[in-house]
């Protein structure tokens, strides 16, 4: 999948990565596409309900080699 | 089995499957104060403050209706005590409150995590238990006795019998001690229920509602287990008791003490004036019903430290936590839903503490990031 900007939140724990998200995704612009990286099990669920109380589309999600990987579209 | 042993081994085995139905549901519902705190204050979504305040209204109206029928005698726990230590509850909170956000979540949390495959979370419990140990009996326990604790209000001195709201209001109202109990039981509960389910979309997540139930019961269940079932007569003393309680009286879920405890019966197995407790139970009880969930649910999965910069956050915070915890008479848990549904002014204190220090600690965060 395409996207526009990555960040990388290996090692940062819960409430980091998904603070840090939505700043990054405030100064994209819209439809533009996040790729988010991090090894907390609990931005599985973190980056699901950023996605619901802001509006921005969490386009797909996955593990890969023990790391999760998210692509968020910006609203 | 002596007749004596067997109040000790209900409440400790009791404690046990409680909390295997606890951590169980708090893993698959995702269930975690901190991130309850941190989705109101950086993304302003509710739904896991619901959770938790459905939770704490199921606590308060399953406890009062205990104590109403006269099964148990709330007043006789840790969090509605007539001296109110305001000083050790506020920077016990916020020592907590703080600790548990640099730690990515609470005691709780990690003993859920625990159960999920995270080994960071098992080095994070064991800090917590040292720093937790160390404020009860301590260099920290010196502290927090000499210089926070001293710091009281006696409300005795003002004819109140405990700190509760319930007993204030009777004070105030020349209410009798049931009625304002039950006024104040259901004012709190109603209100809670009625902004739980203000929201169409909570009202519409079965998973999160049932599990928030399921939450709240299992409080109610520990009072009932501690308070009733597990208080009787010592044979040998022939004192009554609360038998298999490290407090010496009646408990529901709390998870920094027992964390301690658990570690000083690990180290001290031999000493046999150490028992098996409530709950060193309710601790274990947690971290395998999370384990039986994660695999259920095939989120089992081993995890460890993945930075320097992330084990000096979690070991700063588990030690902010075991100090916090122990500080302030309770964790997320203790006080968050075991001391609330008691409706103790020292809870709301110890609670607000808690609030207030996660919001600093994602204040400091949003800086450093």
């Amino acid at each position: 999948m395409e996207f526009n900007r990555e960040f990388d939140a290996s090692g940062m724990s819960c409430p980091g990565p998904v603070m840090r998200v939505q700043e990054l995704l405030g100064g994209m612009q819209s439809g533009e596409v996040l790729r988010v990286i991090t090894t907390d099990p609990g931005s599985i669920d973190d980056m699901a309900t950023l996605a619901e109380a802001s509006g921005h589309a969490l386009l797909k999600h996955a593990s890969e080699n023990s790391k999760f990987v998210f692509y968020l579209r910006r609203a | 089995m002596t007749d004596m042993a067997h109040p000790a081994a209900l409440v400790t085995w009791g404690g046990f499957v409680l909390a295997l139905v606890f951590g169980a549901v708090a893993n698959k519902s995702n269930f975690c104060i901190m991130g309850a705190i941190s989705d109101v204050v950086n993304m302003g979504h509710w739904g896991r403050v619901r959770m938790w305040m459905l939770a704490v209204a199921v606590a308060i109206i399953g406890a009062s209706l205990l104590q109403l029928s006269g099964l148990v005698d709330l007043s006789r726990s840790l969090y509605p005590r007539p001296t109110l230590p305001w000083l050790s509850l506020i920077v016990g909170g916020l020592c907590f409150g703080f600790g548990m956000t640099l730690a990515g979540g609470c005691a709780n949390k990690n003993l859920i995590r625990l159960g999920g495959g995270s080994l960071r979370s098992l080095v994070v419990l064991v800090f917590v238990g040292i720093s937790g140990y160390m404020t009860l009996k301590g260099l920290f326990g010196q502290w927090r006795a000499t210089l926070l604790d001293p710091v009281s209000i006696d409300l005795a001195a003002f004819g109140l019998a405990s700190a509760s709201l319930p007993v204030l209001l009777a004070r105030l109202t020349g209410l009798p001690a049931s009625t304002a109990l039950m006024v104040t039981a259901a004012t709190i509960s109603l209100a809670l229920l009625a902004f739980v389910f203000r929201d169409a979309r909570f009202r519409r997540n079965r998973l999160q509602v049932a599990s928030s139930v399921i939450l709240g019961l299992v409080i109610v269940g520990g009072w009932y287990l501690t308070g009733h079932l597990g208080y009787g007569e010592n044979r040998e003393t022939l004192e009554t008791v609360y038998f298999a309680t490290n407090s010496r009286t009646l408990e529901s879920l709390s998870f920094v003490a027992p964390t301690a405890y658990s570690l000083e019966l690990l180290m001290l197995w031999t000493d046999k004036s150490l028992r098996v407790t409530f709950g060193i139970t309710s601790a274990a009880g947690v971290v395998l019903g999370s384990l039986a969930a994660a695999v259920a649910t095939r989120r089992f999965r081993w995890e460890g430290f993945a930075s320097l910069e992330d084990l000096c956050n979690q070991l700063v915070g588990a030690m902010l936590m075991g100090f916090g915890g122990v500080t302030a008479v309770g964790c997320t848990i203790g006080q968050g839903l075991s001391g609330l549904s008691t409706l103790a002014l020292g809870s709301l204190l110890a609670v607000t503490g808690i609030i207030v220090g996660s919001w600093i600690a994602m204040q400091w965060l949003k800086r450093r990031l």
